[in-house]
Protein backbone atom coordinates (compact mmCIF):
# COMPACT_ATOMS: atom_id res chain seq x y z
CA UNK A 1 0.00 0.00 0.00
CA UNK A 2 1.28 3.24 -1.01
CA UNK A 3 2.01 5.90 1.69
CA UNK A 4 2.04 8.37 -0.58
CA UNK A 5 -0.40 11.76 0.30
CA UNK A 6 -2.24 14.11 -1.55
CA UNK A 7 -2.66 17.71 -1.08
CA UNK A 8 -5.92 18.61 -3.33
CA UNK A 9 -6.10 22.49 -4.27
CA UNK A 10 -9.03 23.76 -5.50
CA UNK A 11 -8.31 27.26 -7.77
CA UNK A 12 -5.75 28.00 -10.63
CA UNK A 13 -5.63 31.57 -9.91
CA UNK A 14 -2.52 33.29 -7.83
CA UNK A 15 -3.13 31.71 -4.78
CA UNK A 16 -3.66 28.34 -6.65
CA UNK A 17 -0.77 28.57 -8.52
CA UNK A 18 1.80 29.95 -6.00
CA UNK A 19 1.33 26.97 -3.13
CA UNK A 20 0.88 24.07 -5.79
CA UNK A 21 4.43 25.28 -6.95
CA UNK A 22 6.10 25.73 -3.88
CA UNK A 23 4.54 22.77 -1.93
CA UNK A 24 6.44 21.15 -5.11
CA UNK A 25 9.64 22.91 -4.52
CA UNK A 26 9.41 21.59 -0.85
CA UNK A 27 8.18 18.02 -1.00
CA UNK A 28 8.75 14.86 -2.92
CA UNK A 29 7.12 13.16 -5.44
CA UNK A 30 6.79 10.24 -3.60
CA UNK A 31 5.84 11.60 -0.62
CA UNK A 32 3.36 14.13 -2.16
CA UNK A 33 1.06 14.27 -5.19
CA UNK A 34 -0.06 18.04 -5.95
CA UNK A 35 -3.62 18.02 -7.75
CA UNK A 36 -4.43 21.71 -8.84
CA UNK A 37 -8.43 21.70 -10.11
CA UNK A 38 -9.41 25.08 -12.40
CA UNK A 39 -10.53 26.20 -15.60
CA UNK A 40 -9.10 29.27 -16.21
CA UNK A 41 -7.67 29.41 -19.76
CA UNK A 42 -5.46 32.20 -18.98
CA UNK A 43 -3.95 33.66 -16.04
CA UNK A 44 -4.24 37.67 -15.54
CA UNK A 45 -1.72 39.75 -13.31
CA UNK A 46 -4.90 42.01 -12.16
CA UNK A 47 -2.42 44.63 -10.68
CA UNK A 48 -1.90 45.76 -14.12
CA UNK A 49 -5.78 46.51 -14.66
CA UNK A 50 -5.37 50.08 -13.09
CA UNK A 51 -2.87 51.11 -15.39
CA UNK A 52 -4.17 49.08 -18.75
CA UNK A 53 -6.94 52.15 -19.15
CA UNK A 54 -4.57 54.47 -19.80
CA UNK A 55 -2.54 53.12 -22.22
CA UNK A 56 0.42 52.91 -19.56
CA UNK A 57 0.84 49.13 -19.82
CA UNK A 58 0.07 47.03 -22.76
CA UNK A 59 -1.86 44.09 -21.56
CA UNK A 60 -0.23 41.40 -23.66
CA UNK A 61 2.69 41.14 -20.68
CA UNK A 62 -0.04 40.67 -18.07
CA UNK A 63 -1.47 37.54 -19.60
CA UNK A 64 0.08 34.20 -19.70
CA UNK A 65 -1.71 30.82 -20.50
CA UNK A 66 -2.70 29.46 -17.15
CA UNK A 67 -1.32 25.61 -18.18
CA UNK A 68 2.43 26.70 -18.61
CA UNK A 69 2.33 28.38 -15.29
CA UNK A 70 2.50 24.84 -13.09
CA UNK A 71 6.25 23.58 -11.85
CA UNK A 72 6.95 19.73 -13.09
CA UNK A 73 5.23 17.51 -11.01
CA UNK A 74 2.34 19.57 -10.70
CA UNK A 75 -0.71 17.66 -11.68
CA UNK A 76 -3.34 20.43 -13.33
CA UNK A 77 -6.66 19.40 -13.71
CA UNK A 78 -8.80 21.23 -16.21
CA UNK A 79 -12.00 21.01 -14.34
CA UNK A 80 -14.47 22.76 -11.73
CA UNK A 81 -15.22 22.33 -8.26
CA UNK A 82 -18.91 22.01 -7.18
CA UNK A 83 -19.10 20.67 -3.97
CA UNK A 84 -17.39 19.52 -0.76
CA UNK A 85 -17.24 17.17 1.94
CA UNK A 86 -14.76 17.83 4.96
CA UNK A 87 -16.25 14.96 6.70
CA UNK A 88 -15.79 12.48 3.91
CA UNK A 89 -12.59 14.22 2.69
CA UNK A 90 -13.81 14.31 -0.64
CA UNK A 91 -14.37 17.15 -3.40
CA UNK A 92 -16.76 16.29 -6.48
CA UNK A 93 -16.01 18.46 -10.05
CA UNK A 94 -18.30 19.33 -12.79
CA UNK A 95 -17.59 16.64 -14.57
CA UNK A 96 -18.88 14.55 -12.43
CA UNK A 97 -15.55 12.89 -11.31
CA UNK A 98 -14.09 13.06 -7.54
CA UNK A 99 -11.36 12.94 -5.58
CA UNK A 100 -10.16 12.45 -2.09
CA UNK A 101 -7.14 14.25 -0.74
CA UNK A 102 -5.10 14.37 3.28
CA UNK A 103 -4.67 17.96 2.35
CA UNK A 104 -7.67 20.26 1.07
CA UNK A 105 -6.71 23.89 0.17
CA UNK A 106 -8.98 26.18 -1.36
CA UNK A 107 -7.78 28.97 -3.44
CA UNK A 108 -10.86 29.64 -5.60
CA UNK A 109 -10.80 33.17 -5.09
CA UNK A 110 -14.41 35.53 -5.43
CA UNK A 111 -16.77 36.86 -7.88
CA UNK A 112 -17.97 39.95 -9.17
CA UNK A 113 -21.68 40.10 -8.43
CA UNK A 114 -23.00 43.77 -10.28
CA UNK A 115 -26.45 42.08 -9.66
CA UNK A 116 -26.76 43.15 -6.31
CA UNK A 117 -26.70 46.98 -7.22
CA UNK A 118 -29.35 48.32 -9.47
CA UNK A 119 -29.14 49.55 -12.72
CA UNK A 120 -25.58 48.43 -12.49
CA UNK A 121 -25.19 46.32 -15.71
CA UNK A 122 -24.49 47.92 -18.66
CA UNK A 123 -24.31 51.59 -17.39
CA UNK A 124 -20.88 51.03 -14.77
CA UNK A 125 -17.43 50.56 -16.00
CA UNK A 126 -14.79 49.01 -13.97
CA UNK A 127 -10.97 47.86 -14.51
CA UNK A 128 -10.90 44.57 -12.31
CA UNK A 129 -10.85 41.89 -15.28
CA UNK A 130 -8.87 42.17 -18.83
CA UNK A 131 -11.91 42.68 -20.57
CA UNK A 132 -13.47 45.47 -18.99
CA UNK A 133 -10.06 47.53 -18.50
CA UNK A 134 -10.09 47.29 -22.04
CA UNK A 135 -13.31 48.78 -22.15
CA UNK A 136 -12.60 51.07 -19.98
CA UNK A 137 -9.75 52.36 -21.81
CA UNK A 138 -12.37 53.17 -24.62
CA UNK A 139 -14.25 54.97 -22.88
CA UNK A 140 -11.47 56.96 -21.80
CA UNK A 141 -10.43 57.77 -25.39
CA UNK A 142 -13.82 59.34 -26.02
CA UNK A 143 -14.17 61.23 -22.90
CA UNK A 144 -14.10 64.87 -23.44
CA UNK A 145 -14.66 66.34 -19.93
CA UNK A 146 -17.62 66.51 -17.22
CA UNK A 147 -17.81 64.77 -14.23
CA UNK A 148 -15.75 61.05 -13.30
CA UNK A 149 -17.43 59.09 -10.96
CA UNK A 150 -15.08 56.84 -9.19
CA UNK A 151 -15.57 54.20 -6.14
CA UNK A 152 -16.58 51.16 -5.19
CA UNK A 153 -19.96 49.52 -4.72
CA UNK A 154 -19.11 47.69 -1.33
CA UNK A 155 -16.44 46.40 0.79
CA UNK A 156 -14.46 43.78 0.91
CA UNK A 157 -12.89 43.97 -2.76
CA UNK A 158 -9.90 42.42 -4.29
CA UNK A 159 -7.27 44.68 -3.86
CA UNK A 160 -8.30 47.53 -1.68
CA UNK A 161 -6.00 50.72 -2.50
CA UNK A 162 -6.60 50.20 -6.29
CA UNK A 163 -9.94 52.76 -6.26
CA UNK A 164 -7.66 55.35 -5.11
CA UNK A 165 -4.94 54.44 -7.19
CA UNK A 166 -7.10 54.70 -10.45
CA UNK A 167 -8.25 57.76 -9.22
CA UNK A 168 -4.56 59.60 -9.04
CA UNK A 169 -3.66 58.06 -12.89
CA UNK A 170 -7.15 59.34 -14.09
CA UNK A 171 -5.61 62.55 -12.79
CA UNK A 172 -2.53 62.27 -14.33
CA UNK A 173 -4.07 61.04 -17.83
CA UNK A 174 -6.48 63.82 -18.34
CA UNK A 175 -3.71 66.96 -17.22
CA UNK A 176 -1.69 65.02 -19.73
CA UNK A 177 -4.64 64.82 -22.49
CA UNK A 178 -5.37 68.71 -21.07
CA UNK A 179 -9.28 67.97 -20.25
CA UNK A 180 -8.48 68.27 -16.62
CA UNK A 181 -9.87 71.32 -15.83
CA UNK A 182 -13.03 70.58 -17.72
CA UNK A 183 -13.36 67.46 -15.65
CA UNK A 184 -14.39 67.18 -11.79
CA UNK A 185 -13.32 63.92 -10.16
CA UNK A 186 -15.33 62.30 -7.99
CA UNK A 187 -14.34 60.00 -4.91
CA UNK A 188 -17.11 57.74 -3.47
CA UNK A 189 -16.02 55.24 -0.43
CA UNK A 190 -18.24 53.51 2.08
CA UNK A 191 -16.40 54.35 5.48
CA UNK A 192 -16.27 58.08 6.48
CA UNK A 193 -12.79 57.84 5.24
CA UNK A 194 -10.85 57.23 1.87
CA UNK A 195 -9.67 53.53 2.88
CA UNK A 196 -10.41 51.14 5.61
CA UNK A 197 -6.97 52.02 7.57
CA UNK A 198 -6.91 55.39 9.51
CA UNK A 199 -3.17 56.66 8.76
CA UNK A 200 -3.54 55.80 5.15
CA UNK A 201 -6.28 57.47 4.67
CA UNK A 202 -5.21 60.63 6.12
CA UNK A 203 -2.07 60.22 3.76
CA UNK A 204 -4.17 59.57 0.99
CA UNK A 205 -6.79 62.57 1.72
CA UNK A 206 -3.94 64.76 1.61
CA UNK A 207 -3.46 63.75 -1.96
CA UNK A 208 -6.35 64.55 -3.00
CA UNK A 209 -6.79 67.66 -1.86
CA UNK A 210 -3.70 68.47 -3.87
CA UNK A 211 -5.46 67.32 -6.45
CA UNK A 212 -8.56 68.89 -6.21
CA UNK A 213 -10.51 65.41 -6.11
CA UNK A 214 -14.19 65.96 -4.74
CA UNK A 215 -14.36 63.31 -1.85
CA UNK A 216 -17.85 61.69 -0.42
CA UNK A 217 -17.52 59.36 2.30
CA UNK A 218 -20.01 57.25 3.94
CA UNK A 219 -21.24 56.55 0.73
CA UNK A 220 -22.78 53.12 0.14
CA UNK A 221 -24.25 52.41 -3.45
CA UNK A 222 -27.77 51.82 -3.33
CA UNK A 223 -28.26 52.20 -7.09
CA UNK A 224 -27.56 53.59 -10.54
CA UNK A 225 -29.97 55.57 -12.38
CA UNK A 226 -28.65 55.09 -16.14
CA UNK A 227 -31.35 57.59 -17.40
CA UNK A 228 -30.40 60.44 -15.28
CA UNK A 229 -26.87 59.57 -14.59
CA UNK A 230 -26.99 59.70 -11.14
CA UNK A 231 -25.38 57.15 -8.23
CA UNK A 232 -27.67 56.97 -5.41
CA UNK A 233 -26.14 55.95 -1.99
CA UNK A 234 -28.01 53.92 0.91
CA UNK A 235 -27.04 57.08 3.08
CA UNK A 236 -29.38 59.45 0.72
CA UNK A 237 -26.78 61.11 -1.43
CA UNK A 238 -26.53 61.50 -4.92
CA UNK A 239 -23.70 61.83 -7.29
CA UNK A 240 -24.22 62.92 -11.05
CA UNK A 241 -21.89 61.16 -13.61
CA UNK A 242 -21.09 61.26 -17.31
CA UNK A 243 -18.61 58.76 -16.45
CA UNK A 244 -18.76 55.79 -13.42
CA UNK A 245 -16.14 53.91 -12.72
CA UNK A 246 -17.37 51.55 -9.71
CA UNK A 247 -15.53 48.52 -8.47
CA UNK A 248 -18.57 46.05 -8.36
CA UNK A 249 -19.54 43.80 -5.34
CA UNK A 250 -17.74 40.18 -4.75
CA UNK A 251 -18.94 37.79 -3.07
CA UNK A 252 -16.98 34.29 -2.81
CA UNK A 253 -18.23 30.86 -4.70
CA UNK A 254 -21.22 29.56 -4.86
CA UNK A 255 -20.45 26.18 -4.20
CA UNK A 256 -18.30 27.10 -1.28
CA UNK A 257 -21.53 28.82 0.62
CA UNK A 258 -23.75 25.55 -1.49
CA UNK A 259 -21.42 23.12 0.64
CA UNK A 260 -21.92 24.35 4.47
CA UNK A 261 -18.73 26.18 4.49
CA UNK A 262 -19.47 29.95 4.64
CA UNK A 263 -22.75 32.22 4.84
CA UNK A 264 -24.27 34.17 1.94
CA UNK A 265 -21.10 35.99 1.60
CA UNK A 266 -19.36 33.44 0.51
CA UNK A 267 -16.37 33.82 2.66
CA UNK A 268 -14.49 31.25 4.70
CA UNK A 269 -13.98 31.92 8.08
CA UNK A 270 -10.76 30.56 9.17
CA UNK A 271 -8.09 30.52 11.79
CA UNK A 272 -6.16 33.53 11.42
CA UNK A 273 -2.63 32.08 11.96
CA UNK A 274 -3.43 28.31 10.81
CA UNK A 275 -5.59 29.23 8.13
CA UNK A 276 -7.51 25.68 8.74
CA UNK A 277 -11.06 25.66 8.57
CA UNK A 278 -13.25 25.42 11.80
CA UNK A 279 -11.79 22.34 13.89
CA UNK A 280 -10.41 20.50 10.62
CA UNK A 281 -6.71 20.11 10.22
CA UNK A 282 -6.79 19.44 6.86
CA UNK A 283 -9.16 22.14 5.18
CA UNK A 284 -7.18 25.48 4.27
CA UNK A 285 -8.47 28.14 2.79
CA UNK A 286 -5.95 31.00 1.30
CA UNK A 287 -6.11 33.80 -0.59
CA UNK A 288 -9.60 36.00 -1.77
CA UNK A 289 -11.72 33.13 -0.39
CA UNK A 290 -10.98 34.06 3.16
CA UNK A 291 -12.97 36.08 5.62
CA UNK A 292 -9.60 37.51 6.97
CA UNK A 293 -9.38 40.88 8.39
CA UNK A 294 -6.93 41.42 5.59
CA UNK A 295 -6.57 43.03 1.96
CA UNK A 296 -7.45 40.30 -0.71
CA UNK A 297 -4.06 40.89 -2.73
CA UNK A 298 -2.25 38.54 -4.89
CA UNK A 299 0.68 39.82 -2.06
CA UNK A 300 -1.21 38.46 0.51
CA UNK A 301 -1.84 35.01 -0.87
CA UNK A 302 1.92 34.99 -1.55
CA UNK A 303 2.57 35.35 2.02
CA UNK A 304 0.18 32.37 3.11
CA UNK A 305 1.23 30.28 0.55
CA UNK A 306 4.93 30.75 2.15
CA UNK A 307 3.17 29.66 5.64
CA UNK A 308 1.18 26.82 4.73
CA UNK A 309 3.26 25.43 1.95
CA UNK A 310 6.08 24.88 4.86
CA UNK A 311 3.47 23.72 7.38
CA UNK A 312 2.71 20.95 4.87
CA UNK A 313 5.93 20.17 3.51
CA UNK A 314 6.98 19.58 7.38
CA UNK A 315 4.38 17.23 8.09
CA UNK A 316 4.76 15.28 4.94
CA UNK A 317 8.49 14.58 4.86
CA UNK A 318 9.90 16.91 7.97
CA UNK A 319 10.67 20.05 5.92
CA UNK A 320 11.33 23.46 7.57
CA UNK A 321 8.32 24.82 9.84
CA UNK A 322 6.96 27.68 10.05
CA UNK A 323 4.80 28.29 13.47
CA UNK A 324 1.93 30.40 11.66
CA UNK A 325 1.08 33.37 9.40
CA UNK A 326 1.03 36.89 10.93
CA UNK A 327 -0.63 38.46 8.52
CA UNK A 328 1.46 39.43 6.35
CA UNK A 329 0.52 41.85 3.16
CA UNK A 330 1.96 44.18 1.10
CA UNK A 331 1.25 46.34 -1.64
CA UNK A 332 2.57 49.10 -4.38
CA UNK A 333 0.34 51.24 -5.48
CA UNK A 334 1.23 54.37 -8.21
CA UNK A 335 0.18 57.96 -6.88
CA UNK A 336 0.85 59.45 -10.21
CA UNK A 337 4.07 61.16 -11.55
CA UNK A 338 6.28 58.25 -11.79
CA UNK A 339 6.12 57.89 -8.16
CA UNK A 340 4.67 55.25 -6.00
CA UNK A 341 4.00 53.80 -2.21
CA UNK A 342 4.23 50.47 -0.63
CA UNK A 343 2.33 49.56 2.46
CA UNK A 344 3.66 46.87 4.42
CA UNK A 345 1.39 45.36 7.47
CA UNK A 346 0.66 42.48 9.29
CA UNK A 347 -2.05 41.72 12.45
CA UNK A 348 -0.06 43.30 14.99
CA UNK A 349 1.47 46.19 12.74
CA UNK A 350 -0.51 48.93 11.08
CA UNK A 351 0.97 50.36 7.60
CA UNK A 352 2.94 53.40 7.26
CA UNK A 353 2.87 55.79 4.76
CA UNK A 354 5.72 58.19 5.19
CA UNK A 355 6.71 59.07 1.23
CA UNK A 356 6.63 58.58 -1.95
CA UNK A 357 9.09 57.00 -4.27
CA UNK A 358 10.43 56.54 -7.99
CA UNK A 359 11.79 53.06 -6.52
CA UNK A 360 8.45 52.16 -5.49
CA UNK A 361 6.91 52.80 -8.90
CA UNK A 362 10.00 50.89 -10.47
CA UNK A 363 8.84 48.18 -8.08
CA UNK A 364 4.76 48.12 -9.27
CA UNK A 365 6.30 48.83 -13.16
CA UNK A 366 7.97 45.62 -12.77
CA UNK A 367 6.29 43.56 -11.25
CA UNK A 368 4.40 40.94 -13.83
CA UNK A 369 7.84 40.21 -14.86
CA UNK A 370 8.55 39.36 -11.39
CA UNK A 371 5.12 38.33 -10.84
CA UNK A 372 4.78 35.48 -13.56
CA UNK A 373 8.87 34.28 -13.49
CA UNK A 374 9.59 34.58 -9.66
CA UNK A 375 6.69 34.97 -7.72
CA UNK A 376 4.16 32.45 -9.09
CA UNK A 377 6.96 29.81 -9.35
CA UNK A 378 7.47 29.35 -5.98
CA UNK A 379 10.71 30.61 -6.14
CA UNK A 380 10.10 33.41 -4.17
CA UNK B 1 -29.59 45.47 26.00
CA UNK B 2 -31.51 47.22 27.97
CA UNK B 3 -34.72 45.14 28.91
CA UNK B 4 -37.39 47.69 27.29
CA UNK B 5 -35.23 47.38 23.80
CA UNK B 6 -36.36 45.04 21.54
CA UNK B 7 -34.42 43.95 19.12
CA UNK B 8 -35.80 42.34 15.57
CA UNK B 9 -32.48 41.57 14.57
CA UNK B 10 -29.75 40.72 16.20
CA UNK B 11 -25.97 40.86 14.63
CA UNK B 12 -22.57 38.87 16.39
CA UNK B 13 -19.70 40.47 14.31
CA UNK B 14 -17.70 39.58 17.20
CA UNK B 15 -14.07 37.99 15.87
CA UNK B 16 -14.87 40.57 12.58
CA UNK B 17 -12.79 43.40 12.23
CA UNK B 18 -13.31 46.85 10.95
CA UNK B 19 -14.83 47.52 9.26
CA UNK B 20 -16.52 44.19 9.10
CA UNK B 21 -19.14 44.84 11.44
CA UNK B 22 -20.69 47.97 9.93
CA UNK B 23 -20.79 46.45 6.84
CA UNK B 24 -22.95 44.09 8.52
CA UNK B 25 -25.05 46.68 9.94
CA UNK B 26 -25.37 47.91 6.42
CA UNK B 27 -26.18 45.21 4.69
CA UNK B 28 -29.25 44.18 7.96
CA UNK B 29 -30.17 47.72 7.09
CA UNK B 30 -30.72 47.23 3.53
CA UNK B 31 -32.97 44.08 4.57
CA UNK B 32 -34.80 45.58 7.30
CA UNK B 33 -37.97 47.37 7.78
CA UNK B 34 -38.92 50.96 8.90
CA UNK B 35 -39.18 50.37 12.51
CA UNK B 36 -36.64 47.29 12.96
CA UNK B 37 -34.59 47.71 15.54
CA UNK B 38 -31.05 45.73 15.16
CA UNK B 39 -28.30 45.38 17.50
CA UNK B 40 -24.75 44.90 16.47
CA UNK B 41 -22.35 42.57 18.68
CA UNK B 42 -18.40 43.76 17.96
CA UNK B 43 -15.25 43.71 19.42
CA UNK B 44 -13.86 46.03 17.53
CA UNK B 45 -13.22 49.38 18.95
CA UNK B 46 -13.42 51.02 15.89
CA UNK B 47 -17.20 49.64 15.13
CA UNK B 48 -18.18 52.34 18.27
CA UNK B 49 -16.82 55.18 16.00
CA UNK B 50 -17.49 54.10 12.41
CA UNK B 51 -21.20 52.33 12.97
CA UNK B 52 -22.39 55.98 14.99
CA UNK B 53 -21.22 57.73 12.55
CA UNK B 54 -23.06 55.70 9.54
CA UNK B 55 -26.83 55.68 11.66
CA UNK B 56 -26.10 60.09 12.08
CA UNK B 57 -25.11 60.28 8.27
CA UNK B 58 -28.01 58.06 6.93
CA UNK B 59 -30.58 59.74 8.92
CA UNK B 60 -31.93 56.75 10.89
CA UNK B 61 -31.46 56.39 14.96
CA UNK B 62 -29.05 55.41 17.44
CA UNK B 63 -30.52 53.60 20.39
CA UNK B 64 -27.69 53.04 22.30
CA UNK B 65 -24.04 52.12 22.51
CA UNK B 66 -23.32 49.83 25.28
CA UNK B 67 -20.04 48.11 26.68
CA UNK B 68 -20.78 44.38 27.38
CA UNK B 69 -18.27 41.61 28.83
CA UNK B 70 -15.77 41.89 25.73
CA UNK B 71 -17.52 43.69 23.20
CA UNK B 72 -19.60 46.55 22.51
CA UNK B 73 -23.51 46.12 21.68
CA UNK B 74 -24.55 48.80 19.17
CA UNK B 75 -28.41 49.06 18.41
CA UNK B 76 -29.79 50.90 15.77
CA UNK B 77 -34.02 51.99 14.86
CA UNK B 78 -34.47 51.83 11.20
CA UNK B 79 -36.35 55.01 10.73
CA UNK B 80 -36.19 55.76 6.63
Amino acid sequence: MSNIKRALILGDGAAGTIISNKLRLLTDKKDLEIVVIGNSPSHYFKPDGVQIPFGLKQYRKSVKPTEFLFNSGVNYVRDEATGIDVQKRVVTLKSGKSYNYDYLIIATGDRFTPEDVPGYEGEAKHFYSLKNALELKTELEHFNGGDIVVGQASIPIQCPPAPYEFTFLLDQYLKNRGIRQKTNIHYIYPLNRVFTIQNVSTYIEKLFEERDIIVHTMFNVDSIDNKSKKVQSLEGESVNYDLLVLVPPHRGQKFITNSGLANESGYVDIDKHHLNYGTYDDVFVIGDATNLPISKAGATAHFQSEYLSHSIAHDVGGSVYENEYKGDVACTTITGGEKAITLYFNYEKPPRTSFQSKTDFLLKWTSSDTYFSGMLRGIM
Amino acid sequence: MSEEIKPTKIIDARGSYCPGPLMELIKAYKQAKIGDIISVYSGDSGTKIDAPAWVKKSGNELLGVFDRDGYFEIVVKKTR
